[in-house]
């Protein structure tokens, strides 16, 4: 769960790391309010959750509050990489003597904790990794590690902080560190970290991306506002219908409707679709042990696409029961009513009570089943995919 | 023989008087899974399907020689479940809950290799050996004893890839699901290893995802084994920066997308597949 930059600052500040004084905007009234106040040249700032900000005009200086309300009008009417602009950060604009970056993540493959900073921090840094790899310093620390004082300080010095700030500078790292261990995050970083010409230290931008699994055990995150958030810029109308029910789901561009188990296979249920010439619609998850109620809205999010032409759906049930997923359907079929062809395979944990329940409704209601074609594990996932691509050719009216 | 987990067990389940729990002991012990006790702290003393609960894991293995564990436990109590097991002793433990915090699964991994201890999961469907012990969630209709091993991040796939392997009489020796979750206990480099070192496994298919890091640490030991490797890679025709489900399945910057992956894997000596239908076919032209 990545944070805004005013939300990554406010986690500074609780742990003694400078930031400038800065205000929220969430309208250009209010930008020409807090630079009449402010009375200082400033620098506005867009809030959104990406990179690239800088490089996509989302960052202008301000002098005065006149000149604050005409860039915001236009910073208001950005979309950065698909995402709106809602709320301006406003701070003093710095005189700045020298840029560093200061970080910590995760190293996944090899299970540890890296500290890494630089001496030439700014925009420009992944680039300065790929090509002065020497110019970047990295420490790496097991989970249970103290990461000491001293260390930092070894680190601050490295990367050329002034020895009358060598103190303050390793503070900030070892504060870095802390709030990297006691927010469970997956990334901290300070870039830049400014040494401003009247010789101080100070965070000019932030970015904090925290383990959305772990949000649980950090009540505080709410009480500042930060709760679980969508990450991928504008969603459709579908998306956000689709997160209201709990639903991970993508809108593709293709018009096969894709109803698959779990994520491994529905990525890769995508993959065989296009081996044998189709174009998903759609990516879904199902999530871990769906219930009938759920499995029910996610063929509602289907059949109600109108560039969906057919619908492909595959079970293997493991923690997922088959029994659950024949309900589901059912319950579906039953309430909404089927508009498309569906071509499906079930098997795994439960298929005989799965299959039992089919053959009960159907025998009740044999209208229902028209349109769908219904196949067990006899039948390799392949050909359904195969099936399903004739599907959505045949139902083409061109 | 086979790897991780065979007839010979003795497994407990931590979590054992839980809904997950009993619902799934109880479909591990249909299967023949040699099921000694299980572990609820507070509920030492009572019984599930006739198996002893203990209140600690030191008892249980005290009581039982347990010596595999497998967790059926909300993710938050995943942590202290883990460490408490490999602590007792326990050298093979699988995960089976989803959404465990990263950085506690960090702690669990440093115990493990502190301890020698192999930790599968979280957010695994579980490891089977067919005919023998089926250790998670998996459904037993998708596989047979056989000669094929078999090593995935995704249950789902597990199962298509077995499915497939049974149906063309290949069998599978052992089927191992790392996990979904960003972090995870094992990584193919370590599972694949095992397979080599094992008389029964007489070739590895090794299914990938977009996204995470674990299948570029598999290449150096791939072009150590003289098992044949077998790999597919899911997520070929994903948008880029689009999130699919899994939690780890994010591409990070060029690292991590599923061409590049299959592509890296191919050049370290595995055989690329692209469907299911390709293994077997690719079994036979090895002369599997």
């Amino acid at each position: 769960m990545r944070l805004y930059e005013f939300e990554g600052k406010e986690l500074f500040k609780r742990f003694n790391i400078p930031i400038p004084p800065g205000r929220l905007a969430r309208s250009p009234r209010e930008a020409y309010t807090v630079l009449s106040e402010m009375n200082q040249p400033a620098v506005l700032k867009a809030q959104v959750l990406t990179g690239g900000r800088g490089k996509a005009g989302g960052v202008k200086p301000a002098d005065g509050a006149n000149e604050a309300k005409t860039v915001s009008e236009r910073l208001f009417e950005l979309k950065i990489k698909g995402f709106p602009v809602n709320t301006l950060l406003i701070e003093p604009r710095l005189d700045i003597e020298k840029e560093f970056y200061v970080g910590v993540t995760i190293d996944r493959a090899n299970y540890k904790l890296v500290v890494i900073a630089s001496g030439e921090g700014g925009v420009d840094i992944e680039e300065t990794a790929q090509k002065h790899p020497d110019r970047i310093i990295k420490k790496t620390l097991d989970i249970s590690e103290e990461f000491y004082t001293f260390e930092a300080f070894g680190i601050a010095k490295q990367i050329g902080i002034p020895g009358e700030l060598l103190r303050a500078g390793a503070a900030i790292i070892v504060n870095l560190y802390d709030l990297f261990k006691r927010f469970d995050a997956k990334l901290v970083e300070i870039n830049p970290l400014v040494l401003t010409k009247s010789g101080d230290l100070v965070a000019a931008d932030s970015r904090i991306s925290l383990d959305d699994d772990a949000v649980f055990r950090h009540p505080e995150l709410k009480e500042m506002g930060i709760e679980s958030r969508h990450e991928e810029g504008e969603m459709t109308e579908r998306e956000k219908q689709a997160q209201q029910w709990g639903i991970p789901y993508l809108d593709l561009d293709g018009d096969i409707g894709m109803f698959p188990g779990g994520a491994g296979f529905g990525i890769m249920g995508n993959d065989f679709i296009h081996y044998y010439g189709g174009k998903p619609a759609n990516f879904m998850d199902s999530g871990g042990g769906p219930s009938p109620e759920r499995i029910a809205k996610m063929l509602v999010l289907l059949d109600e696409n109108p560039a969906v032409k057919a619908i492909f759906g595959a079970r293997f049930g493991g923690i997922s029961r088959c029994d659950d997923f024949a309900r589901g359907v059912v319950m579906f079929l039953k309430d909404h009513g089927l508009s498309k062809p569906i071509v499906m395979r079930m098997t795994g944990n439960m298929w005989q009570e799965g299959v039992r329940i089919f053959q009960q409704a159907k025998a009740e209601n044999p209208e229902l089943f028209d349109r769908i074609e219904f196949h067990g594990i006899e039948t390799p996932i392949e050909e359904i995919s195969k099936r399903a691509v004739e599907l959505a050719k045949g139902e083409r009216s061109d | 023989m086979a790897i991780l987990v065979d007839r010979h067990s003795h497994v407990m389940v931590q979590g054992i008087t839980g809904g997950a729990g009993k619902f799934h002991t109880e479909r591990m012990l249909a299967y023949g899974t040699n099921i000694v006790g299980g572990v609820t702290p507070g509920k030492g003393g009572q019984s599930v399907f006739e198996k002893p609960v203990f209140d600690t894991v030191a008892e249980c293995i005290e009581k039982t020689g347990a010596d595999v564990s497998v967790i059926f436990l909300p993710a938050a109590a995943v942590k202290e479940a883990a460490i408490e097991a490999i602590r007792a002793g326990i050298k093979f433990l699988v995960v089976i809950p989803e959404h465990i915090p990263i950085h506690d699964m960090l702690h669990v991994r440093r115990e493990a290799v502190a301890h020698g201890a192999t930790v599968i999961g979280g957010n695994t469907a579980g490891v089977i050996t067919p005919g023998e012990a089926n250790l998670g969630i998996m459904p037993d209709i998708a596989f047979s004893p056989g000669r094929v091993g078999t090593v995935s991040r995704s249950g789902s796939i597990t199962y298509y890839v077995a499915d497939t392997l049974t149906r063309s009489g290949y069998g599978e020796s052992t089927c191992v699901g790392l996990g979904g979750d960003p972090v995870l206990g094992s990584t193919f480099d370590e599972i694949l290893w095992k397979f080599e070192q094992d008389d029964k496994t007489k070739a590895v298919v090794m299914t990938g995802e977009i996204g995470g890091v674990y299948e570029e640490r598999a290449t150096e030991t791939i072009s150590r084994m003289k098992t044949p490797v077998l790999a597919m890679v899911g997520g070929i025709f994903a948008p880029p920066g689009k999130r699919m489900g899994h939690a780890g399945a994010i591409v990070e910057g060029r690292m991590g997308t599923a061409k590049e992956k299959l592509d890296m894997l191919a050049a370290a000596g595995a055989h690329a597949c692209r469907t299911f239908t390709d293994i077997p076919e690719t079994l036979k032209k090895l002369g599997v």
